[in-house]
C-alpha cells in the first residue's frame, strides 16, 4: 500500500523528499505535487509539516538508521531538526548558527553518529533552500566540506536537481 | 664473669686540659670498679626488668593494633556488600520512593537505555534562562523522581542577577544523602543561566549540546516509558509537542486559536492527545496552555482534558514555578 504525499510546489519540503528518496527501498510513497505539503498516514492521521513526516518515514524504516541508533542519538537528531528549522532560516542569526555548526562538524563526518541520519538531511535541506548560503559557504570551512560531500551523493542530487531549482525562499517548517 | 680481659690502651692518669664550657662525662677508657655491665648480664642470660616492661608494652600495643585492624575490616566489609546491616539503612530510605510509581510502565535499567554505566553518576546538565522556567522539564523531573533515585540541584550562574524564590526550590528540598553520589542512579542539575535558548549538556564525549526545552522533554520522556512503536503514534507526539512548544507558546493569537480548534477535534476522537495512552504531547500541550494562561473560554473537549490532566496530580511542581 503506497502512502500518498503531496508536496508543495512553492514550498517544497526539501527533508521530507529526501527522506522519501532515501527509504523508497523499503518504503512505498507516491509522491505528488500540489497547493499544500500534506502526508496522508490514515483518515485520522495526517502530518503537515516537513519535522513530522521526515520523523514518520524514518520510523517507518528503522534498518536504516536515519533517526539514530539509542536514545542518545535519537536526541541529537530531534536537536538538529528543530535547530535546521530555527536557526537556519532566519538571516540575521545565520552566521551565528553557522558557526555552531561548523565547530560541532569540525569532528565529524555526519552530524550525529557515523552514518547518515535525519539530522543531515535536515541541515543540508536547511542550507540548500537559504538563499545567504552560498556567498556565506565559504568562511565556513568545516560545513562546505560536509556540504559537498553529501551534495554529491545519489538522493541529494535527485532531489536538488528536481525542487531546489524552484528557489523557495526559505524552507519554513 | 667477663671472657676476656683487655688491657687499657692508655694508662688512666693522663692529664687533659678541658675547655670549660663543655659537659663533663666519665672517661669511658677508665675501669668501673664494678664490672659486670648490662651487655654482660644479657650474655648470661639475665634479663634487666626494664627491658622486660618495654617487651610487654610493644606487645600490648601490637595486639591493639591488630584489633583495630579487624574492626576496620569489618566496617568496611558492611559498607562495600550490597545486603549489609548499614547500606540498608541508608538505601532503604532512597528506594522507597520508587516503589510506589504506577503511571508509566516500562524499561527502567538505565544501562539498556543509555548505554554501559562507566563507574561515573549520569549527570544531566540543564541550563535554563530563569525568563522562562522550562515547565516540562520540571514535571517530566519529578516524575524521574518516582522512578529513579535521582540526585537533584540547582544552582545560578553569575550570568543572572537575581532568580525567584520559588525557581530556586522547584527541584524539591536537598536530598539528605546528597554527599554520596554512588547512592544515585541519574543526576539531574537545572542551571538558571542567561541563555537564549534552553541547553542540556550530557555525555558531552558523544554527544552534541542538545539546544530547546521541547528536544530535552523528548530525552528525558524516553527514560520514563518507550515510544509507541507505531510509527504513526510516535510522530504524531513529536508533532504535538513541536506545535505546543512553536505555535501555542510562541505565536499570535490567530494562530494559537487555530490551535486550540486542532486539540479539541483531537481530544474529541481520543481521551489523550495522542491515542488512549498519557503521554509527552499531553504533557507538553498542557503545560504550554498553563504558561500562556490560556485557560478561560476553552473548547468543551479541551476543557475535560484540563480537567482529566489535573486529576493525575503530576502538574503540581510546575504550578508552583507559575506563582
Amino acid at each position: 500500500m503506497a502512502m500518498n504525499f503531496t508536496v508543495s510546489i512553492s514550498n517544497p519540503p526539501l527533508v521530507a523528499l529526501l527522506a522519501a528518496e532515501h527509504v523508497k527501498g523499503s518504503v512505498q510513497v507516491s509522491v505528488a505535487e500540489g497547493k499544500e505539503t500534506q502526508f496522508h498516514v490514515s483518515d485520522e492521521i495526517q502530518f503537515n509539516d516537513a519535522s513530522s513526516i521526515s520523523r514518520y518515514l524514518a520510523r517507518m524504516a528503522p534498518a536504516l538508521g536515519l533517526y539514530g541508533a539509542n536514545i542518545m542519538e535519537q536526541t541529537e537528531v530531534d536537536h538538529w531538526l528543530e535547530f535546521s528549522a530555527q536557526r537556519l532560516c532566519c538571516q540575521p542569526d545565520l552566521a551565528v548558527a553557522l558557526g555552531e555548526l561548523d565547530k560541532v562538524l569540525s569532528l565529524r563526518t555526519y552530524l550525529v553518529g557515523h552514518a547518515i541520519t535525519l539530522a543531515d538531511l535536515s541541515v543540508w535541506a536547511a542550507l540548500k533552500s537559504n538563499k545567504e548560503w552560498p556567498s556565506l559557504g565559504k568562511s565556513f570551512s568545516h560545513v562546505n566540506r560536509w556540504f559537498s560531500f553529501l551534495s554529491s551523493q545519489v538522493p541529494f542530487i535527485a532531489v536538488g536537481n528536481k525542487y531546489a531549482s524552484n528557489k523557495a525562499p526559505v524552507n519554513k517548517s | 664473669m667477663p671472657m676476656y680481659q683487655v688491657k687499657p690502651i692508655c694508662g688512666d692518669d693522663i692529664k687533659i686540659d678541658l675547655p670549660t664550657c663543655m659537659y663533663k662525662l666519665p672517661n669511658i677508657h677508665a675501669q668501673q670498679g664494678n664490672s659486670c655491665t648490662p651487655e654482660h648480664a644479657l650474655q648470661n642470660g639475665e634479663v634487666d626488668p626494664a627491658v622486660k616492661a618495654l617487651e610487654a608494652r610493644q606487645d600490648e600495643i601490637m595486639r591493639k593494633l591488630y584489633e583495630l585492624k579487624a574492626a576496620v575490616e569489618g566496617l568496611a566489609k558492611t559498607v562495600t556488600t550490597p545486603d549489609a546491616d548499614l547500606d540498608l539503612t541508608v538505601s532503604s530510605s532512597l528506594s522507597s520512593k520508587s516503589s510506589n510509581a504506577t503511571t508509566f510502565k516500562g524499561t527502567t535499567d538505565l544501562d539498556t537505555l543509555l548505554g554501559k554505566d562507566l563507574g561515573a553518576l549520569r549527570d544531566i546538565v540543564i541550563n535554563a534562562n530563569p525568563a522562562q522556567p522550562p515547565l516540562t522539564l520540571v514535571v517530566l523531573h519529578s516524575l524521574l523522581c518516582q522512578r529513579y533515585r535521582v540526585l537533584s540541584t540547582v544552582h545560578v550562574h553569575s550570568s543572572v542577577t537575581s532568580v525567584p524564590p520559588q525557581l530556586l526550590s522547584c527541584l524539591g528540598p536537598r536530598h539528605a544523602d546528597s554527599y554520596a553520589r554512588n547512592m544515585f542512579q541519574l543526576g539531574f542539575t537545572l542551571i538558571w543561566k542567561d541563555v537564549p535558548n534552553l541547553q542540556m549538556k550530557f555525555s558531552i564525549q558523544n554527544m552534541c549540546p542538545i539546544e530547546g526545552e521541547a528536544n530535552v522533554a523528548r530525552f528525558l520522556f524516553k527514560l520514563l516509558a518507550p515510544y509507541p512503536s507505531d510509527p504513526a503514534l510516535a510522530t504524531l507526539i513529536d508533532s504535538w509537542v513541536d506545535r505546543a512548544f512553536f505555535q501555542l507558546a510562541k505565536c499570535s493569537g490567530k494562530e494559537k486559536a487555530t490551535v486550540l480548534q486542532a486539540l479539541n477535534s483531537s481530544l474529541g476522537r481520543n481521551p489523550w492527545l495522542a491515542g488512549p495512552e498519557f503521554s509527552l504531547a499531553d504533557i507538553a500541550c498542557y503545560c504550554c496552555v498553563l504558561r500562556n494562561g490560556l485557560t478561560s473560554s476553552l473548547p468543551t473537549n479541551v476543557q475535560r482534558w484540563l480537567n482529566s490532566c489535573e486529576n493525575l496530580g503530576h502538574f503540581g511542581p510546575a504550578k508552583l514555578l507559575l506563582q
